[in-house]
């Protein structure tokens, strides 16, 4: 029987009160930008700091309003912005032309919400330019974006982590001036553990998917990872990822999982499509076969051993270990930030081929994956578009292995049809590898 | 005389055309010779320590071969480059080098290094994604730090303080003879066409700084003795990403109507040349990487911390207001996104000046007769040229 998880509601509680706070916000501070980015920085300027991070918006207005989203990437298209951008972008961009935004708990707002400033990254090439673009149709909004220069191993580069602390720090200096509040250290260093502790704790919920069955399924995954994205720096952040932790860790030891029926375990390499996810996750389902790892949502806001005398490791981190962090001054407080978040999966490989292939091995290792599934977003820099043709090669002798074209939030750019049948074939040759597996084993 | 400036003028379109024959020839002198594909990479540092940077350019061959490499959602110019490595045209080169720049040619780089023979022969030097940060600034000068290093183990020789001025010296020298072949242009001048500016800017990127420095100054003294007639065509001005296909220039200036091609704003023409690295300074890496910081920003990496203003657009108001262009043709890699994000804010600004535009997306080949079809039309709306039934 299918285990229900009972933290869930809570989950999306949160996730729609930090937008709510954000739209409806009559005074404090409302920041925009990449999730991508150390937020806590921005808590360090008071308990009425109100964010939006434009990766988790987009696609959940993609998910819950998908005619809205449509219309929101054809208004940023017919502004100019080109076919072959950010589909994220895009929408986000669409809703400041249309005037509008709309956030998961159903709310339209025909007044978007001007932010007071916007605080990002800057690491695929379209990054910082979003938001300048947000910025100009806004009528100037101030905007610091950090360069999150990076690659493999980037978290253990004191010459990365130097420069990316450094612009952190110039950029608290910035805020202050923007926003003529003092900037309190005390604030800060509590939203910083906060971050990381979220972080770490989300590498653990996933890792536990290395047993069998494996408690979550992508579905949950992806539902469950936003609020780490949204606003992972509070006192409830915290505590709803402690909780989950619980849950799922009782799952485990009691061989619950959403989905039981799991003939086949499938590693996962790529983005979320919101148009075209629903349909596959169905046709797999219907066979037993689930998505039990996955870069997208292990990899975007969760932190794990990774590169241990080069090789890839999926283990979590302890979470004590965040307790027993020096955060006493704001430099130090700065460089355990940007290590953890150099040291995400999605940024170490983003510029570093042999990174993101050492993942895959690891995640089809540990995860112990009968197949291996690549959905590259035809719109999105930062997904491993090269990576996947890597990947093929390298478990053409060793798991089924089949890449289907998608995109985030642009379902103009998604091959339904030609995916399902890539889906069902994909099927099809795990059942025959299964079988030829077993045959040689006698 | 004027058969003399021509002839040195199709010398450096034969240097575009033999680019291999040329670097060849380099080798059997004894020459060591380093490619590079996008031009945040500091050449002087290369120069001086006796290393020739030769640009990687594409042969707009099929894509055919790379695409079971690089996803067809890279630009052309990536492919291609990525194409170049795999079919080993390069084989020569001793030494492959990278700045961090877009993921496109980052992934061309990485095609050359896994599957091109060139990974123990290859740097990637990590060059700031913002360029406009104190904070960049030290960065890089580490990071040329490190690319000094790694050249002189690769040589075995110390590159000296005094080798680098004299790189740092005959790069300006370049810098300044371009802009001065450039400046004809601006002049109205009849007597050179843009599009042979832009090759020979491009064969800049292709020859040995000094032989190049040697033969653009003979044509600049020839140029000077002639005529100089005005020209009375149509003037435009480029504005884009990497092209380094002569024939969408040549194609501007050939159209049924007069038309003068008067700048070309972009990291092969305009922006590679268009800054200078200070002289005679005790810290030879500092100026350099100032010099690379200050430089026309690639689209990629034109942030202004505070106000997400773009820096390159002052220069493009400057060339307007120097070049007097009467349109503008945007040009730019299909599957580029910076370029078009740059576009998007551009156009008010054109607006509000009355400078009209037309965009054109670059593939592995130029659909000329659709090109031509467009560029008249848009030539025949700034000439208003009315139609007749």
């Amino acid at each position: 029987m299918s285990y229900s998880l009972s933290i869930w509601n809570e989950f999306k509680n949160y996730q729609w009160s930090c937008y709510r706070n954000y739209v409806h916000a009559s005074g404090g501070l409302r920041c925009m930008g990449s999730t991508w980015s150390v937020l806590s920085p921005l808590k360090g300027f008071g308990e009425d700091v109100y964010l939006i991070g434009g990766e988790p918006h987009a696609a959940s207005t993609a998910g819950t309003f998908p005619e809205d989203a449509r219309e929101d990437i054809l208004a940023s298209e017919r502004v100019g912005l080109g076919f072959h951008s950010c589909s994220y972008l895009k929408l986000f961009v669409g809703e400041i032309v249309r005037s509008k935004i709309a956030i998961p708990d159903r709310t339209v707002s025909d007044r978007y919400p001007k932010p007071d400033l916007i605080w990002t990254t800057h690491l695929c090439t379209q990054h910082s330019k979003w938001y300048q673009e947000v910025s100009r149709r806004l009528g100037g909004v101030p905007i610091y974006a950090i360069d999150m220069i990076g690659g493999g191993n980037a978290d253990k580069d004191s010459k990365v982590v130097n420069y990316v602390c450094d612009q952190i720090e110039a950029g608290i200096r910035w805020l202050e001036r923007v926003t003529g509040r003092d900037f309190s250290d005390e604030l800060f260093i509590k939203a910083a553990r906060n971050e990381i502790k979220v972080l770490v704790l989300w590498g653990n919920v996933c890792a536990l998917n290395r047993h069998i069955p494996a408690p979550l399924d992508e579905r949950r995954l992806i539902a469950l990872f936003p609020p780490a994205m949204v606003d992972r720096t509070t006192d409830q952040a915290v505590r709803i990822y402690e909780a989950l932790l619980e849950e799922v860790k009782y799952m485990v030891d009691n061989g619950e999982s959403v989905v039981p029926d799991q003939r086949f375990r499938i590693a996962y390499f790529g983005l979320a499509h919101t148009y075209g996810h629903p349909e596959i996750a169905r046709i797999l389902r219907e066979v037993g076969a689930e998505i039990v790892a996955s870069i997208y949502t292990f990899g975007t806001t969760g932190n794990f051993r990774g590169f241990i005398n080069g090789k890839w490791s999926w283990d979590p981190i302890d979470p004590a270990w965040v307790d027993g962090l020096n955060l006493s001054s704001r430099r130090e407080a700065i460089t355990e930030l940007v290590k953890v978040v150099l040291g995400w999966p999605t940024w170490q490989g983003v510029r570093s081929y042999w990174a993101i292939e050492e993942m895959a091995k690891a995640m089809v290792r540990e995860f112990k994956a009968d197949g291996l599934l690549l959905a590259p977003c035809r719109s999105c820099e930062t997904d491993f578009r090269n990576g996947y043709i890597a990947m093929q090669r390298i478990f053409r002798n060793e798991i089924p292995t089949i890449e289907y074209d998608t995109d985030q939030v642009d379902v103009r750019k998604m091959d339904l049809p030609g995916s399902k049948r890539k889906t069902e074939l994909f099927v099809h040759l795990m059942e025959s590898h299964k079988k030829r597996k077993a045959h040689k084993n006698g | 005389m004027d058969s003399d400036f021509h002839k040195i003028i199709e010398e450096f379109h034969f240097h575009i055309d033999h680019r291999h024959e040329y670097a060849k020839s380099l080798k059997r002198k004894g020459k060591l010779l380093a490619g590079y594909m996008c031009t945040h990479i500091p050449e002087e540092i290369l120069y001086a320590g006796g290393i020739i940077p030769l640009r990687i350019l594409s042969s707009h061959d099929s894509q055919a071969l790379t695409r079971s490499y690089m996803h067809e959602t890279y630009c052309s110019f990536s492919h291609d480059c990525a194409y170049e490595g795999l079919s080993q045209n390069y084989d020569y080169l001793d030494l492959i080098v990278m700045g961090t720049t877009c993921l496109h040619m980052s992934e061309a780089f990485n095609v050359w290094v896994r599957f091109g023979g060139f990974k123990e022969r290859s740097f990637l030097i990590l060059f700031p994604h913002i360029m406009e940060t104190k904070q960049g600034s030290k960065f890089l000068l580490n990071s040329f730090g490190e690319f000094k290093k790694f050249l002189e183990d690769f040589k075995k020789n110390f590159i000296s303080d005094y080798e680098i001025e004299d790189a740092i010296k005959v790069y300006n020298q370049t810098r300044r003879l371009i802009r001065k072949l450039w400046q004809f242009l601006k002049d109205n001048s009849s007597i050179i066409r843009g599009a042979d500016l832009a090759a020979i800017t491009l064969a800049s990127q292709l020859m040995d700084k000094r032989e190049f420095n040697e033969m653009l100054g003979k044509l600049i003294d020839g140029l000077k003795c002639q005529d100089k007639g005005k020209s009375l065509g149509v003037r435009l001005m480029v504005s884009g990403g990497a092209c380094d296909d002569i024939r969408i220039f040549e194609l501007i200036e050939s159209l049924n109507y007069k038309v003068d091609l008067i700048f070309i704003d972009s990291c092969t023409v305009g922006r590679y040349f268009w800054f200078e690295v200070l002289e005679d300074q005790s810290d030879k890496l500092r100026v350099l990487s100032e010099g690379y910081l200050d430089r026309i920003p690639c689209p990629s990496k034109d942030n202004i911390l505070g106000t997400g203003e773009k820096k390159r657009f002052r220069f493009i108001q400057e060339f307007i207001e120097d070049f007097r262009p009467d349109g503008i043709v945007f040009l730019y890699q299909r599957f580029c996104s910076p370029q078009p994000h740059d576009i998007v804010a551009l156009k008010p600004i054109l607006n509000r000046l009355g400078i009209p535009y037309i965009e054109l997306e670059l593939d592995t080949t130029i659909p000329i007769n659709q090109f031509k079809n467009r560029l008249e039309a848009f030539v025949e709306t700034i000439k208003g040229v009315e139609l007749v039934e």
